[in-house]
């Protein structure tokens, strides 16, 4: 006799109106259907920051499955007091896309953030991927924008470029002491500003 | 508030910054994890940036994610769950093994990750590599080795590049990679960039970046994600390159 499948019980459209924490305690419990609501819901974050970071379609699509895999396989060790499951997706992503690009030539890396920083972030045409804005990502990079270009600088070669503060501070020829701090008063002013629209909780 | 730290309160203050930024070196995040046990204000700049930190990828302009992605996961996913609920609740209880590497199993992880990987490699779809043979390109058959010895596993040479192609291949371990390296004589094997995953059908390819002059085998190793500097395990597939 066929086993119940789990789908009869908890319906997509009942899965839909749950919260991502509620599905993750399904996944957990592996739920295959829970789990694909989550990845509707991220599926294009995830993608558009492995491809930030990473600058090449076909790797962004494979960052992201591994990364989404990886979502699957540790359902269980989810923890909600730590943030929220697009936090926690879009950092597995973000170290594995670090990790692949700190395999990469410092030169290619250096290219890349480069160009991400002026182009590709920028870019309103990317072939074949598809922007669809929203307001809280234009009001992030809106708050990133505002920051003195010196301090954007090194948060975005740091966090997107996957260059540590030494390699920075060689990159740009100031002391390391000098980009520690530059990275620190960047995300303080950036906080300030994310608090002031709401965007954080304070 | 962030205004009422200053850094006389630690000078490693703007360690917090680079911490949260995943820009400290490996030696020092050791040293900066450590030194947080004990400083309560790192701890709290730590606290207070990371929600910063966590707010920058939503600064990316959303992208559709391709239509094919969420199929290829969804099935992995799918064919993992039908045997960990056939298998019963224990079934993806991490396996805790006190054997040398060398001797575990490679998906330590669960028997159900192990099952799907069988399963996964049972069911495999040969997805038809084209041979079109345009300018000189050579086809070097490799082998499958231990957990990996059902793989169908060739080296495409010419036109400059190399390629390798991979069939009935089990997928990594969770957390893990495969990772190609390049052996000279009897020197260690060269790490490459080249990573890289196979489909929930056990098929995979991925370009050797490396100019294969002077290289006497292909190897690959199943590594930590983000790859290793040097194989922390032993070898699953060889290509054994003919001195040409």
């Amino acid at each position: 006799m066929p086993r119940l499948r789990r789908s009869s019980v908890n319906s997509k459209d009942r899965l839909r109106k749950l919260a991502d924490e509620e599905l993750m305690e399904l996944v957990a419990g592996n739920d295959a259907d829970a789990f694909e609501v989550v990845l509707e819901r991220h599926e294009d974050a995830a993608f558009a920051l492995a491809y930030r970071i990473c600058g090449k379609r076909s790797v962004a699509e494979d960052i992201a499955q591994e990364s989404f895999l990886a979502v699957w396989r540790s359902g269980t060790r989810y923890d909600r007091t730590r943030g929220s499951v697009r936090t926690w997706t879009l950092g597995i992503v973000h170290n594995r896309a670090v990790d692949a690009l700190r395999r990469n030539s410092v030169h290619e890396r250096r290219r890349l953030s480069d160009e991400g920083i002026e182009e590709t972030l920028e870019a309103p045409e990317r072939t074949e991927v598809q922007a669809v804005e929203n307001a809280t990502s234009r009001e992030i990079r809106g708050a990133l924008g505002e920051l003195p270009s010196e301090q954007r600088r090194v948060i975005e070669l740091a966090y997107f470029g996957g260059f540590t503060h030494m390699e920075i501070a060689s990159m740009l020829g100031m002391p390391i002491g000098t980009v520690k701090g530059r990275m620190r008063l960047g995300l303080q002013k950036l906080r300030g500003q994310l608090q002031g629209w709401g965007a954080l909780s304070s | 508030m962030s205004q009422r730290e200053s850094d006389f309160d630690c000078a490693r203050l703007n360690d917090a910054a680079a911490y949260v930024l995943g820009a400290l070196q490996d030696a020092e995040l050791a040293s900066f994890r450590e030194h947080m046990d004990g400083c309560a204000h790192c701890r709290a700049q730590v606290a207070e940036l990371q929600t910063v930190a966590d707010e920058l990828p939503m600064s990316v302009p959303a992208a559709a994610a391709p239509a094919s992605l969420r199929g290829r996961i969804l099935a992995s996913v799918r064919s993992e769950a039908e045997l960990l609920n056939a298998a019963g609740p224990a079934a993806d209880e991490p396996v805790k093994s006190a054997r040398p590497w060398y001797r575990r199993n490679d998906f330590v992880l669960g028997a159900g990750a192990a099952a799907a990987a069988g399963l996964a490699a049972l069911i495999a779809v040969l997805i038809a590599v084209g041979s079109s043979s345009h300018g000189a390109v050579t086809t070097i058959p490799g082998k499958g080795i231990g957990v990996a010895r059902t793989a169908e596993v060739s080296l495409k040479r010419g036109n400059g590049r190399a390629e390798l192609v991979v069939a009935h291949m089990p997928p990594p371990a969770l957390g893990r990679i495969y990772e190609v390296w390049l052996v000279h004589g009897k020197a260690a094997p060269k790490a490459t960039n080249a990573l890289f995953s196979v489909t929930s059908g056990g098929s995979g390819e991925v370009d050797v970046p490396n100019s294969l002059h002077g290289v006497d085998e292909v190897l690959v190793t199943s590594e930590p994600a983000g790859g290793s500097l040097h194989p922390t395990r032993p070898p699953v597939i060889a290509v054994p390159l003919t001195a040409s």
